[in-house]
């Protein structure tokens, strides 16, 4: 095969290193196991309870039980859980990216006063996990009067997620020249303008890697919304699905659809910009 | 006219562009931290208007009297010894062989990124799912191998519930390290690796001379991350056993919820919270410091 042409040999080598060919076979026995969760859920999602209690865990199942999905979807409340999920995060991903970028633009950019001691403060909360403070985080949205409503849980979305932004952004911009935002400076133009105008499209390549580092996040968040979202119209998919665990563990058919659908669309937003997901998380945390 | 800004109004515009991100990080993230040391030191049932002062009355209540917490914390501890090492090492491993000319080598990365992107309380039904103790994949396959004698019920005994949750926070962590690594191992320079093979180095020669040095930044970086993403552990356990049974796969972060948002003792909660927080920040801070001396060096 074409792809095994140049394959198993070190850098600077001609020859085929069977060190390499172990490797690659125990990589692959690794790769299956990994994978093997989601073949065996796949096929339960499609066979019938009754199936499921007879047959293997890795058999085909017999007659594709599509209808697992559908009474998935209702018994799920899915309309309603994917229909929050979306609101929220098409309204939390782009509004918080937006004024992160606005802070490290201000942070990296505009000479004021406290810029060292601000960003410090930032990066300080890039490291607070919100999962040790539910209580008073419940609290202080109860205290807004915005238990069960989308900005409830939207605000302390946008609060916990600003830090690691301003903080990649701020290294983004900081190594912006000075030479182009200068020039237009001195023609005048407000910061605003600048930041929008230059910096914005600049950094079009680490704001589209945190916007969907952000989307999946926010999608798949559970701890946050079991606190503040807990009236069951306003619950988002996780919610839906935990709840579903509870109630319907028996019905392994549906349980398994009902995984499949809440997954799904994150899953796709990685297989298609897979390779934002990994300058995302390294652009923070790895630099060269 | 002056080509100059005035630097008083420059200031002023970079404060409004700051402002709205600041504003909801102060309110919803760093007010919250503030109240809830706050609290600690209050007794309050979630109900009444007024919170009531108590001194050191729920850390000592915690300390003394309940009997979950030191279960919690030694869970806590348990588990983050073991999620700093284990996962890290196999994704360590992995990212080593992915850095190889192998073929299929995104695939295998991909295969290996994607429990990372699934929520983690769909991690938990999942293998909540394949821990059935009837119908789950893994009584399931030790019956079809003949091995009905090893069967367990996998998250309902309080011996191998812990374990079992954490085989799925291995599976779903495993991922976002080998990313980490694996730009880590791309930064090693190619004619470093070159330079000691002609010198004469074997394969370990180079790991042990050339790449291992090279990770340094990475290792660390991993480390704490795993670190403190362990201490917050909370989905996970709560989709897969809710801290059951009988406590026996109870962590601080979930204890401090269920005290505060399930049996109404939000002082108590607190006072979890703080103590995990203080373990939190033992980490952080030396982490930011050497952080900062890095990027200040850069320069």
């Amino acid at each position: 095969m074409k792809i095994f042409a140049q394959a198993f040999r070190p850098i600077g080598s001609n020859k085929v290193d069977p060190v390499l060919v172990a490797l690659w076979i125990s990589l692959i026995l690794i790769a299956i196991i990994w994978i093997a969760p989601f073949v065996f859920i796949v096929f339960t999602s499609l066979k019938s309870t009754a199936e499921v209690m007879s047959s293997s865990a890795f058999s085909l199942p017999e007659e594709f039980a599509f209808t697992n999905f559908t009474s998935a979807w209702q018994r799920g409340n899915f309309s309603t859980t994917a229909f929050n999920g979306i609101v929220i995060t098409v309204v939390k991903v782009p509004l918080g990216l937006f004024i992160s970028a606005m802070a490290a633009y201000a942070l990296a950019k505009v000479p004021m006063r406290m810029n060292k001691a601000l960003f410090a403060l930032f990066v300080f909360g890039t490291m607070l996990p919100f999962q040790v403070m539910l209580a008073p985080i419940f609290r202080q949205v109860n205290a807004f009067g915005l238990i069960n409503t989308y900005p409830g849980i939207i605000l302390p979305y946008l609060a916990f997620g600003i830090p690691y932004q301003v903080f990649i952004l701020y290294g983004f911009f900081a190594a912006v020249p000075k030479e182009l935002s200068e020039a237009a400076r001195i023609d005048g133009a407000s910061h605003f303008t600048v930041f929008r105008r230059i910096f914005l499209p600049v950094s079009l390549p680490v704001l589209s890697a945190l916007l969907i580092l952000d989307f999946v996040a926010t999608w798949n968040e559970f701890a946050m919304a079991l606190v503040i979202l807990q009236d069951p119209d306003m619950w988002t998919l996780p919610l839906g699905l935990m709840n579903f665990q509870g109630q319907f563990s028996r019905n392994y058919g549906e349980l398994n659809a009902a995984i499949i659908m809440t997954v799904l669309p994150a899953a796709i937003v990685y297989l298609m910009f897979q390779r934002y997901f990994v300058s995302g998380l390294t652009t923070g945390a790895v630099k060269e | 006219m002056s080509k100059k800004q005035p630097p008083l109004r420059a200031g002023m515009e970079g404060y409004f562009l700051l402002a709205p991100a600041l504003i909801v990080y102060l309110l919803f993230a760093v007010y919250p931290m503030i109240d809830v040391i706050r609290m600690s030191f209050s007794s309050w049932n979630g109900l009444s208007p007024e919170a009531r002062f108590v001194g050191l009355g729920n850390y000592r209540a915690i300390l003394t009297q309940d009997p979950v917490f030191w279960g919690a914390l030694w869970n806590t501890i348990w588990w983050t010894a073991l999620a700093v090492v284990i996962p890290n090492l196999v994704s360590f491993g992995l990212a080593l062989a992915l850095n190889q000319n192998l073929p299929g080598r995104s695939s295998l990365r991909v295969v290996f990124y994607l429990p990372v992107i699934i929520a983690s309380i769909a991690v938990a039904t999942i293998w909540k799912w394949m821990y059935d103790p009837f119908f789950g994949l893994f009584n399931g396959l030790l019956m079809g191998w003949g091995l009905d004698g090893l069967i367990v019920d996998w998250l309902g005994d309080r011996k191998f519930a812990l374990w079992s949750v954490f085989v799925a926070h291995v599976w779903q962590a495993v991922g976002f390290s080998m990313v980490l690594f694996l730009a880590g191992l791309q930064s090693v320079s190619i004619t470093l690796i070159e330079a000691a093979r002609i010198d004469g180095a074997g394969r370990w020669g180079v790991f042990r001379y050339v790449t291992l040095p090279a990770l340094g930044p990475t290792i660390t970086i991993v480390f704490v991350l795993s670190l403190i993403n362990s201490l917050k552990a909370f989905d996970i356990v709560y989709g897969m056993t809710g801290g059951g049974p009988a406590q026996s796969t109870q962590m601080l972060a979930m204890w401090a919820y269920t005290q505060s948002m399930q049996l109404g003792v939000f002082g108590r909660g607190a006072a979890v919270s703080v103590v995990l927080l203080l373990i939190t920040l033992v980490i952080v801070i030396p982490y930011m410091r050497w952080m900062f001396r890095r990027e200040e060096m850069g320069k």
